[in-house]
């Protein structure tokens, strides 16, 4: 594959890891917690647009090789995993009374319960969606790119999501409360605003879009239980790399660690390619930089960029 | 320096610089805390005086400017390694140690416990039993001498706010201070064990430690502290004692500046 | 486990939930027993289920010394217990594609400095962060662990695993020939349901000694470090970190050493494991073990060591006891049911009883500084009914 054929891989991926990382860093600052249940919620979303998608069929047309249909159970599994967010944090978050590491420990036996109930419905296997596969887009392979219709319905869908969540924070009373409080969630109580409203919409957005994140992920690679937790460290790497509580940070890190992921091969190319003296660390970095270790690079980027600028690549440096 | 103002500085403050964001907390602060006195640090709110404390003490590091504790360069240093030269700290709001008694609480003030080293648990068990008994008896005399000996065994979360800062003396004294900073002795303290604190904080000072401290209740500074160092926008005003500060009038604007 | 120690004190200030659990482990042991008895559980069985009890109670007072005594939220206790596994497996396994053969007190030692090196190479950069990034940032490098284990084929034969490990004690005189040696026993209390005391059986006796070694010790040297000076330095940088560097404590040192002597307790029970199993693999690095540990400590009570132990017996029960469902009455798989009940005890944990079932209850003192010796007395309230979670931050 070329490099503009990793690109636009990583330009895909990239697009579900946003989608993960925006609710992600939005619960993290308004919530004030760690959400380790935020990969799972992905993973409701996905499962619930599967048994829409089963029950309704393709309804006719399709859009970029996608039944209308399909828009239809993305929307639900969109809904399902918002509800769900929101049914957890009234029954269980809200009535808590522990600390942020209380509610993050919480969060863990929520993500499982969340996997446990899937998985017994639907059993362990991986599965997919029941539409027809896709052959690259035959104007772009002679670039060396090989990407679907599909995947320009996911990039474009995220696009889309993104684009109207900008505009929602930018514009609308709610979207100017939600980046105070995630700001400063302290100022912004005193200022009068009502926090637990906002903390409400919070977990709708942030679980929608993870809900939207997961369906493209099943419909990017295939559905399995422990699909989202398997994500959930590579979309916090993203969030940390971002800066916590910042959105946009979010978006640029989503695809700054989307982007490294994918083009991992390529990397290991370039590593092959250089002169790297002395032998030995020639051969541990080219044994390293390969596809089995693409999701661990990200997590040493995140662990570096916690050591060395806690607050982001975009935030202020270290206090 | 001569070798006579070494030795009768016991904290030396030099020209400290702090900004957070752009903003000056700190601003070329210099003053000096006296062996054998109790210093007052007073200033309107937002003066900067407890980021001076956090500067002082190892908790931030400054942006410039130099801390000496006894003579010795502490700049930049951690907190536990300026503690070591004889500098201990309380903070503003008491700090409560969940799931311990007072006594239990206290136990944790002494420096250099042999206990302390894990290998010496199980080394020469003896040595951390015997030092262990000797740290108890001490703590239990001070928790006398501050008439709070029948807290001992009360969990340390169930005391009021006034008998924690009492305990919080009491503990910075296992730890053998030479000087001591204090971040509000009395905030939120009842008058009765107000004055009790006061008389304590004399007596120690009698049996020579150094205080430094911060007090936003005037009539208690005004009659403990001499001197009593003034601060407004993170550079020292004026410093004096009390009678001089009182009719400054430049204190007296940066009071009503301030909108205190 | 502190009725081993001072039976006689023991007894006298039992707290109302440590005399509900003390019923409820007596009554559960005599249903085993009487299970044995009448041949419906198999006594090698039973001792099976015994090593797997001491090795999350391993796991757990591991754990303890890390969350309980300081507060470090570490999501890599899956991995410290894997390089357990591994260093003693890759040692001793005739399986093994670097070394193999060895005696396991090799394997031992290999395993416990392995897991000494890991605990410093995982502790350096992260004991530096905040509460919660320690968290993410351990369960990531728990995960770049897993990857090398089993990308990494030159070393660890990949996802194929190692076999061919011997069980402990072989090599060791007397010990070694024991199982064989010792005659086959037949044993019918009820009649009509003999039961068989063989072979197998005296195996599963030396590895049921194995961890009641191992966990009483590790027990021991908890106990005394949790009421020594040092955990008192613990304990406060758990609830007041400044506090404790204000006072002159080392706080990072202090924090690295809770952070690998819970290390090498992991390790240990991974030791332990591959003795165990005869097997290891990929899937023991699984991030599940993790939180299986966790669970333990949080329902156990965090900071108590009885607390881990009596968890690790609640995480067996949980383990085997939806694989028994499964055979017996209900046709779910385990592995789903099994990760919802783990769920929902976080959940109603932090819920119902955010200090767990047995939260240290009593004054932390050394002993024989309290009064010219005797045991600690209780104060008149619980001093430990502290809320879920760690200190602020």
């Amino acid at each position: 594959m070329t490099v503009l054929g990793y690109l636009a891989n990583g330009l895909v991926f990239s697009s579900i890891i946003v989608l993960g990382s925006i609710g992600l860093s939005l619960v993290y600052s308004i919530a004030d917690f760690a959400n380790f249940a935020h990969g799972d919620t992905m993973t409701i979303g996905a499962y619930s647009a599967l048994v829409t998608f089963g029950a309704v069929g393709g309804l006719g047309g399709a859009v970029l090789g996608l039944p209308y249909g399909f828009f239809l159970a993305l929307i639900v599994g969109i809904a399902v995993a918002a509800v769900v967010a929101v049914a957890t944090e009234k029954l269980i978050y809200e009535p808590l009374d522990v600390d942020s590491i209380g509610l993050l420990i919480t969060s863990i036996g929520i993500a499982f319960i969340y996997r446990a109930v899937i998985q017994i419905r639907f059993g362990s296997d991986f599965t997919r969606f029941d539409v027809r596969p896709l052959r690259p887009i035959e104007a772009l392979v002679p670039y060396g790119v090989r990407i679907t219709l599909h995947d320009v319905a996911i990039f474009g869908s995220a696009v889309a999501l993104v684009v109207g969540l900008h505009v929602l924070l930018q514009y609308t009373d709610l979207g100017r409360k939600m980046r105070a409080m995630a700001d400063n969630p302290d100022l912004a109580r005193v200022s009068g605003i009502r926090t637990k409203r906002v903390k409400l919409w919070t977990w709708v957005i942030g679980a929608g879009l993870a809900g939207a994140g997961g369906v493209f992920l099943g419909l990017f690679n295939q559905l399995a239980p422990r699909m989202g937790f398997n994500l959930l460290l590579v979309i916090f790497a993203a969030v940390i790399l971002g800066g916590i509580g910042s959105v946009y940070g979010a978006m640029a890190g989503g695809f700054l660690i989307g982007m490294i992921n994918q083009l991992t091969p390529f990397f290991s190319n370039v590593v092959e390619a250089l002169p790297i003296r002395p032998n030995w660390l020639a051969t541990l970095i080219e044994n390293l930089v390969t596809i089995e270790y693409a999701n661990a690079i990200a997590f040493v980027i995140m662990v570096v960029v916690l050591l060395v600028r806690p607050n982001g690549i975009a935030g202020e440096g270290a206090t | 320096m001569s070798d006579a103002d070494t030795e009768n500085v016991v904290l030396r403050v030099d020209d400290l610089q702090k900004s957070f964001g752009g903003l000056a907390a700190t601003d070329h602060a210099t003053f000096d805390v006296e062996r054998g006195t109790i210093t007052g640090l007073i200033g309107p709110n937002g003066a900067g005086k407890s980021t001076i404390f956090n500067l002082i003490s190892g908790f931030y590091e400054p942006d410039g400017g130099t801390v000496e504790v006894n003579g010795t360069d502490v700049t930049g240093m951690e907190p536990y390694e300026v503690a070591e030269r004889g500098l201990v700290r309380t903070f503003q709001t008491p700090r409560k140690l969940e799931g311990m008694t007072v006594r239990e609480a206290m136990l944790v003030g002494p420096r250099k416990q042999p206990g302390e080293s894990f290998l010496t648990l199980f080394t020469s068990p003896g040595t951390a039993a015997e030092s262990e008994s000797a740290n108890l008896a001490e703590a239990e005399r001070i928790l006398a001498e501050f008439e709070i000996d029948h807290l001992a065994t009360q969990p340390a979360t169930d005391i009021s706010g006034g008998q924690m800062k009492l305990v919080e003396l009491a503990r910075a004294m296992l730890a053998e201070p030479e000087v001591l900073l204090l971040d509000e002795p009395v905030a939120g303290v009842n008058p009765t064990l107000a004055k009790k604190l006061k008389e304590q904080i004399r007596r120690l000072n009698e049996q020579g430690t150094t205080f430094l401290l911060i007090e936003h209740d005037m009539e208690f500074v005004m009659d403990l502290a001499d001197p009593i160092v003034v601060l407004d926008q993170g550079h020292v005003l004026t410093e004096g004692p009390p009678h001089s500060v009182r009719n400054d009038q430049r204190v007296i604007d940066a009071y009503l500046g301030g909108g205190a | 486990m502190s009725l081993l120690d001072d039976p006689k004190a023991a007894f006298a200030d039992l707290t109302r939930p440590e005399w509900w659990v003390l019923g409820v482990s007596v009554a559960f042991l005599l249903f085993l027993f009487v299970a044995m008895l009448t041949g419906g559980l198999s006594p090698t069985y039973f001792l099976f289920l015994v090593g797997l009890a001491g090795m999350y109670a391993l796991l757990s007072f591991g754990l303890n010394a890390q969350w309980g005594f300081t507060g470090l939220i570490n999501f890599s206790v899956a991995a410290f217990f894997g390089i357990g596994a591994y260093g003693t497996a890759l040692m001793t396994a005739s399986g093994s594609p670097i070394a193999g053969g060895f005696n396991p007190l090799v394997g031992l030692a290999v395993a416990l400095v392995v897991a000494f090196v890991l605990a410093l190479l995982i502790g350096i950069p992260t004991l530096r962060l905040r509460a919660d990034y320690l968290a993410i940032a351990s369960l990531g490098l728990a995960e770049v662990v897993r990857l090398i284990v089993l990308n990494e084929r030159w070393l660890t034969n990949g996802s194929a695993g190692l076999r061919g490990i011997p069980g402990f004690f072989v090599g060791w005189p007397v010990l070694s020939t024991f199982p064989e040696a010792m005659p086959g026993l037949r044993l019918e209390v009820v009649p009509g349901s003999p039961v068989f005391l063989e072979t197998p059986f005296w195996q599963a006796s030396l590895n049921g000694l194995l961890v009641v070694a191992f966990a009483g010790g590790a027990y021991l040297v908890l106990r005394r470090a949790h009421r020594s000076p040092w955990g008192r330095v613990l304990r406060t940088i758990r609830s007041d970190e400044d506090l404790a560097r204000a006072l002159g404590k080392n706080t990072y040192s202090f924090k690295m050493q809770s952070f690998v002597l819970g290390s090498l307790i992991m390790a240990l029970a991974g030791v332990f494991y591959a003795h165990l199993n005869l097997y290891v693999g990929p899937g023991d690095l699984d991030p599940i073990t993790t939180f299986y540990a966790w669970v333990a400590v949080i329902l156990g009570g965090s900071g108590s060591n009885r607390g881990a132990l009596f968890g690790g017996v609640v995480i067996v029960t949980i383990r085997e006891g939806t694989r028994f469902l499964n055979d017996v009455a209900l046709p779910i798989d385990p592995a789903p049911l099994r990760l919802l009940l783990i769920g929902v005890v976080i959940v109603a944990v932090m819920r119902y009883r955010p200090q767990g079932v047995l939260p240290p209850q009593r004054e932390l003192i050394w002993p024989s500084a309290v009064d010219g010796g005797g045991t600690p007395e209780t104060p008149d309230s619980g001093v430990r009914e502290r809320k879920g979670g760690g200190g602020d931050e």
